[in-house]
Order: structure tokens, then sequence, then C-alpha cells
């Protein structure tokens, strides 16, 4: 009877202390997910070559790479986040502008901040000629946010 | 003279029946034992509340005998307790009841009132949450969030649990005892804020992910002796 007790209690202990929620597993704030799309036929992607891509005022996230679709993260500390995109040597100026709310997640994650009314204040046509954006609100990662053709 | 013998008679008849009935008593070992009530309080929270400042706690426990191996128990209390996750910072502040009985297990030999007992609980707890700060979580480095300082207060929540203990008390001085219990919970259900988690709960501790709890206490109790039993 004792024993039996002593092992049950060892058992609900160790349940406890195998416990996962120290480690954040959950999606937190989303990035911005980018696609390139080919002006003319709007309907294939088309990769930027030599593509640099920074906020003003920080270090390249890319440094001239080759790609048809990029993450870059939204900045959670304001309402609007200035992007420099380059296409080897000309560059672009996005301003992205949203609001921002904090959703709970977890203990271990802690909140989220997902992006309301998303929308693009101005940009410069060098080398984009246009952008679609397809949700205003980003949420998660699931799929693209905006299109950007050149 | 013959109403003399008869008076010796009844007496001495007297005397002896008395006597033998005390060797009976004697032989059956008729002990008495303490009923009444005892109160106390769990000295792990005042200790804490001097060596955490992030800790304040209060827990008075009692339990009253009212079967020879049974104890209706009761543990009152209070708690403000801050908590530091990696992301967040909270403050847990309310009050606790939690009831139920003790069965003690130990066969105690004659004069001795220790006891190795289970024990179930019925918790009931009634607090106030308040997110003092937070950063949102977000992937690499390039943005780091600030802390925001929100100080958002979540009023009136509420929480009831089930509890299984496991604990002992020893009598150390005559009817001083000193006890230490082990505690596993089981939230049933509670009151949750908006856009927050009850992540702690007063009397029911740190709830972990599955709705679970532990907990320990460390009680220095006196018993008030109201009646006594035949063993």
């Amino acid at each position: 009877m004792k024993k039996s007790l002593l092992i049950l209690f060892l058992v609900l202990t160790t349940i406890l202390s195998c416990e996962k929620d120290d480690i954040c597993i959950e999606p937190n704030t989303p990035n911005l997910l980018i696609t390139f799309y080919n002006k003319d036929t709007t309907d294939l992607k088309k990769s930027v070559t030599g593509l640099s891509v920074w906020i003003d005022g920080k270090e390249k996230i890319y440094d001239t790479k080759t790609l048809d679709s990029i993450s870059i993260p939204i900045d959670i500390n304001a309402e609007n986040t200035h992007y420099k995109f380059a296409s080897e040597d000309i560059e672009d100026d996005i301003n992205f502008t949203y609001n921002r709310n904090d959703i709970f997640i977890s203990r271990s994650c802690g909140y989220k901040t997902i992006f309301e009314n998303f929308s693009i204040e101005n940009y410069s046509q060098n080398w984009i000629n246009s952008i679609e954006i397809l949700n205003t609100t980003i949420e998660n990662e699931t799929t693209a946010h905006i299109h950007i053709y050149h | 003279m013959k109403q003399r013998h008869i008076f010796i008679f009844i007496i001495s008849f007297l005397i002896f029946s008395k006597n033998s009935i005390a060797q009976v008593q004697q032989d059956s070992a008729k002990v008495k034992e303490k009923y009444g009530l005892r109160v106390g309080i769990d000295i792990s929270k005042p200790i804490m509340t001097i060596f955490d400042k992030d800790q304040k706690g209060l827990e008075i426990v009692g339990d009253y005998r009212i079967l020879r191996n049974y104890y209706a128990a009761v543990e009152l209390g209070y708690e403000d307790k801050t908590t530091d996750e990696n992301y967040m910072n909270f403050t847990t502040k309310g009050s606790y009841i939690k009831m139920g009985v003790n069965f003690n297990a130990y066969k105690n030999w004659i004069g001795m009132n220790n006891e190795i007992y289970l024990g179930a609980r019925y918790g009931l707890s009634f607090f106030s949450q308040t997110l003092n700060s937070y950063s949102p979580n977000v992937y690499g480095n390039y943005i780091e969030a600030d802390l925001k300082k929100v100080n958002t207060e979540f009023k009136s929540l509420n929480a009831h649990w089930a509890e299984f203990i496991f604990g002992i008390k020893v009598e150390t001085f005559k009817n001083l005892f000193l006890g230490a219990s082990a505690q596993f919970k089981m939230l049933i259900s509670s009151k949750e804020p908006k856009n927050f988690k009850n992540m702690y709960v007063p009397g029911f501790n740190r709830v972990y992910s599955n709705d679970l709890g532990a907990g320990f206490n460390y009680t220095i109790s006196y018993l008030i002796p109201l009646v006594k039993k035949d063993r």
C-alpha cells in the first residue's frame, strides 16, 4: 500500500517535471513574405538578380542575392517600416504602414504582434514596376503577403 | 448482628466488583485519544517572503478529527507573487481556500499521535493578474522588440481545482505538531483573462500547460484538545 503510493507520487512528479512549456514552439510575430513576379507576364515568378534588402540605416538582410521570394521582419516598435530594395545598383524605397496588435500565445512564447491595415504609403519605381498587397492583415507565414512586379 | 453481616457483605462485594472492573479495563488497555481542533501556519511562506522580494504569502491550516483516522481539513491563504518569464513579467494577487479530508494511514503506538496521511482537497481561489511588462516575440535580432510597460490589470478572476496530498505530522511537544506535505493538483476550471492566461494561481501555484500543478508546505500547528474518546 505504502510502496504503491510512493510509486504513484514519483510518477506524478515526473509528469510535471517533463513539461515542455519552457520551450517556445508556436509561431511568433510573422515576417513579411514577398514574392517577385514578372511585370509582363504577371503569373510568372521572376528572380531579382543582385538583390539587397535592408531597413534604412541598418545592415543588409539580403546582400546581392538572386531570389524570387524573401522574408523580412516588420518593425514591431513603430507603425511604419522604411525598407530599401536594391537590384544590382538600382535602389528603390518602400514605406510600409500598419497598425499593430499584440496577441498572447503562451507562457514560453509570450506575445506576438500581428499587423492590421497593412498598406504601402509610398514607393519609388526605379526597378520595381508595381506592388500588390494580397492581404491587409499579416498574422501568419503560410502564404506570400505581397507581390512585387519588376 | 445479622444486619451488620449483610452490610459488610454488600460493601465487600462493591469493592471487589469495582476492583475487578478496573482489572478488566487495564487488561483491554482502554486508552483515551485526543480529539480536537488543530490550527497552525505554513512556515515556508513567511520564510519565502523574507528571502524572495517577488513573493509574499500566508497560509493558515486547520483540521478537526472527525473519526479515529479521518480529519476534516481546511487551508486558507493569501498570495502576492511576481513571475518573470522570458517575454513577460506579471503579478498575481489573491486568496484561496482548500477544503477536504485527511486519512491517517499510520498505526500509532499507545500515547503517540503521529500521522502519515493521504488527503484530498477542493480548492477555490479568487485573484487578479497584472501584466507588468512584455516584449513581443520576434524571429532573429534584426529588430529587437522594445519592452512595453503596460501594467494591465485583469480583475475578478477565479479558479477551482482538485488536490491530492501526501503528508506527515509529528507531535514534537505535547499538542505541538510539525508537518510537511506534498500536493498534486488538477485544475477543474478557471476564469481566464482576455488576451492573457492564468499562469499562476494563488494556492494552486504555477499552472503547467496541461492544467496540472504541484505544491509543498511545512506546517507548525497546535492541537486544542476538546474531547477525549476511547481508542
